[in-house]
């Protein structure tokens, strides 16, 4: 009889593996955000590539100090980076960039126990840190689309010393996004610049066209669960709907609701992140349809311009009980078979 | 979306294998220079030695008698001489009584014969009483003693048989082979078993690479056949008996019944053939048609082997190559991984599989549960596989049982397969069922 020329491997079964792994999720995700990003860079120059490069370089050197083995290689921490880059004003600080994705990763993600931990997207974390330490930075740190001379020079803003920013105006920029300009009570953007994001707005969330097309590849390769942003755009679509349709003056119409701001990013990128959202298909649906209604909340009746980022908080706070709410029930057993 | 569908959810889809021109084929092993014969091969009690050292027997002869009720009989696979009975350890069956048969040089495989039974003519008693001389025990995968499923059913009442023509892993083969090469078995086995259970209909369920030959078999049984054939999209683990059921539940049969899952018995193809084969020639249980597979093996495919064949024997017929990494008493999802090759093939055994080396190298690391809720979605059972994962984890295990259901889980696997955090789920619940198995058996002799 033939004798093993090493021992048998004793493992327990299964013996095969579907193939799918933290790091290639990670890249789906990145890949799919290339388009958006590369468009950011074109329409906003280099303060949109600067933003996002600090802002990954930021998350890659916490998460370095922050993890006990290294875990640079699975992707988050340049997925986190990446997400924070896109979601900041082009002209901020590149000092407060940088903090905010130390703040992301640090607190964000590794103080609530690392990967798979957070009850939070780290990335919101870090912007929700950065709205309320810097707020008028956050307000108005915006640049015109297509400005002149973007692609040479970085505006005066960014490159300002921490804590002496407050000298520096912000009004050589754009001043508003269609979003505050509504709340202001002025005309929004034509619907076909919100679409293609040709509009101020934050590095990456201006062209919801790319960002959908990103949202539904990751869909397809089944990287996210197409239930959550299906039910939170189509709740943000028929409330908004219902109101346009009472008051057409005071309420934007569907295509503009869904076009606008942070939306697109929120829906396809950050509510699917999987350890803030349900692990059950029910409890997905439950999920979206509450941040769906909570961003039609608090952008139409709030102080506030955008409502996406506290919405998507809000959502995930409520995950857990939403898991506990849409619990699997086991298959019934029969009798012997 | 919310309300209990019939069938199940989750499972894994993979792409359909199409089947090979050698996957109906079944090749014989030769008989290897030792058997070893545990004396309980399955659930159940163990029989009661009928020989002694150095007594030579002929195949087919009694070897050792079922005294017990949970027993079946054990015959001699070869003729031989015997060399040895002594108690052995086992890793799958515990340590239990073994004989030890060497075949002698030459044999013919002609085996000695008892009187033949046909469904026609004998009464269901004595049929049933047929079943359990001939040794029978399942052989879909989980071996238990035939006859007692046919009572617990019969007291049961049930109204349909259903053959599960379901192939129970992924890479495995032996269906095409059941359906061509014992055809008119499976028939008689089916007349036969449904003249025990007192049924005049069944199905049988195929997934749909193997429904063309079913198809042939049915046609061969000619018009007024009780069997209606059932073919199924390949989904693991539908093969599954209980699930099985809930996805054929409703369904017609012929003769305007409609299946229930509580009125019907399920057994397997190869359950059902083997009975068929047996009783019409008035044979014993001697041998296993099994399934050797895997990239370790350049001749994969059935072979029929005889019982208490070691299990590096049948695999260097089927063209072992040095070095395998892994060797599974099974499939790729559910299998066993064997520490040794001298164990014998024992009845109910389905298949060996064997991992190349050449794939094996470091396996991948577990990472933290990045809670996605894939395993949620896949699991057959609607379980919570992450939430499981998270209290093996802590070392929770009532928690798992109590409000968890861990003792519904069959550990199929679906959740590994999906896990791209590759989280070994599957044997953290094995591991954590047979401490709770432990801790309630200890706490039983306390009280």
């Amino acid at each position: 009889m033939m004798a093993p020329d090493r021992p048998l491997r004793l493992v327990g079964a299964p013996h095969c593996h579907g193939g799918a792994a933290v790091p290639q999720l990670m890249l789906h995700s990145v890949m799919a955000l290339l388009p958006v990003t590369l468009f950011a860079v074109a329409v906003f120059g280099l303060a949109a590539l600067a933003t996002i490069v600090v802002a990954m370089l930021a998350c890659l050197l916490a998460e370095r100090v922050c993890a006990p083995r290294s875990s640079l290689g699975d992707g988050t921490a340049m997925l986190t980076g990446l997400l924070l880059g896109l979601s900041l004003p082009p002209a901020l600080p590149l000092w407060m960039v940088a903090v905010g994705g130390f703040v992301a990763v640090a607190v964000g993600k590794h103080l609530f126990g690392g990967l798979g931990g957070p009850a939070f997207h780290p990335v919101l974390v870090g912007r929700v840190f950065l709205q309320a330490a810097f707020p008028t930075a956050m307000a108005q740190a915006w640049v015109a689309p297509l400005a002149a001379g973007r692609a040479t020079e970085l505006p005066a803003t960014s490159l300002a010393l921490p804590f002496l920013a407050p000298a520096l105006p912000y009004d050589g920029l754009s001043g508003a996004t269609p979003l505050s300009a509504l709340k202001a009570g002025e005309a929004g953007a034509p619907i076909a610049d919100l679409w293609l994001g040709l509009v101020a707005g934050s590095v990456g969330e201006t062209s919801a066209l790319l960002l959908l097309l990103g949202g539904l590849y990751l869909a397809f390769r089944r990287v996210i669960d197409w239930r959550i942003p299906t039910a939170l755009l189509g709740t943000v679509a028929v409330l908004s709907a219902v109101l346009h349709g009472l008051d057409g003056e005071r309420y934007p119409a569907v295509a503009s609701v869904l076009g606008s701001g942070g939306l697109m990013l929120g829906a396809w990128f950050f509510a699917t992140d999987p350890g803030i959202s349900p692990t059950t298909r029910r409890g997905a649906w439950v999920y979206g349809l509450l941040i769906g209604a909570l961003v039609v909340v608090m952008r139409q009746f709030s102080g506030n311009a955008e409502g996406v980022v506290y919405a998507l908080l809000l959502g995930s706070a409520l995950t857990p009980h939403i898991d506990r709410w849409t619990r699997p029930r086991p298959l019934p057993e029969g009798v012997e078979p | 979306m919310f309300g209990v569908r019939a069938g199940f959810a989750g499972g894994i889809r993979l792409t359909p294998v199409a089947r090979r021109a050698t996957d109906g084929q079944v090749r014989q092993l030769p008989f290897a220079p030792l058997l070893r014969l545990p004396l309980r091969q399955h659930d159940g009690a163990a029989a009661v030695a009928a020989v002694r050292v150095g007594d030579e027997v002929l195949r087919g002869q009694l070897l050792a008698r079922a005294e017990d009720e949970r027993a079946v009989p054990l015959h001699a696979p070869a003729t031989g001489r015997i060399t040895r009975i002594s108690a052995q350890p086992d890793p799958l069956l515990g340590t239990v009584g073994v004989i030890e048969l060497a075949p002698l040089a030459g044999d013919t495989q002609e085996a000695i014969r008892g009187p033949a039974h046909d469904p026609d003519r004998h009464s269901a008693e004595a049929l049933l009483e047929a079943i359990r001389q001939a040794g029978m025990v399942g052989l879909g995968g989980q071996a238990s003693p035939t006859h007692l499923r046919l009572q617990r059913a019969r007291a049961r009442g049930v109204n349909a048989l259903v053959i599960n023509g379901i192939e129970g892993e992924p890479g495995l083969a032996r269906v095409p082979a059941l359906l061509d090469r014992h055809a008119a078995d499976v028939l008689a086995g089916a007349r036969c078993l449904a003249r025990v259970l007192g049924v005049a209909r069944g199905l049988l369920a195929v997934e749909s690479p193997d429904e063309a030959v079913a198809r042939v078999l049915l046609d061969a049984a000619g018009e007024g056949s009780m069997l209606s054939l059932h073919s199924l999209a390949p989904r693991y683990p539908q093969g599954a008996a209980e699930l099985l059921l809930r996805t054929l539940s409703g369904r017609r049969l012929e003769g305007g019944i409609t299946l229930v899952p509580d009125r019907s018995a399920v057994f397997s193809l190869a359950t059902v053939a083997e009975i068929g084969r047996l009783l019409g020639d008035g044979l014993p249980m001697t041998d296993q048609l099994i399934s050797l597979a895997g990239d370790g093996l350049r001749e994969p495919g059935n072979y029929r082997v005889p019982l208490g064949t070691p299990v590096g024997f049948a695999l260097a017929q089927a063209g072992l190559s040095a070095g395998p990494d892994r060797v599974l008493a099974g499939g790729p999802m559910r299998g066993q991984a064997l520490g040794s090759l001298d164990r014998p093939i024992v009845k109910g055994a389905t298949a060996l599989t064997v991992v190349a080396g050449s794939n094996g190298g470091r396996l991948p690391q577990a990472g933290p549960c990045i809670r996605c809720g894939a395993c949620v979605t896949v699991c057959p059972l609607n379980l919570h596989p992450a939430e499981l994962g998270l209290l093996a984890r802590k070392g929770e295990i009532a928690a798992m049982v109590n409000d968890w259901h861990l003792a519904r889980c069959f550990e199929c696997g679906c959740c590994d397969y999906v896990c791209p955090a590759h989280i070994p789920l599957a044997q953290w619940f094995r591991t954590a069922k047979g401490q709770w198995a432990r801790a309630q058996a200890a706490a039983e002799v306390e009280s």
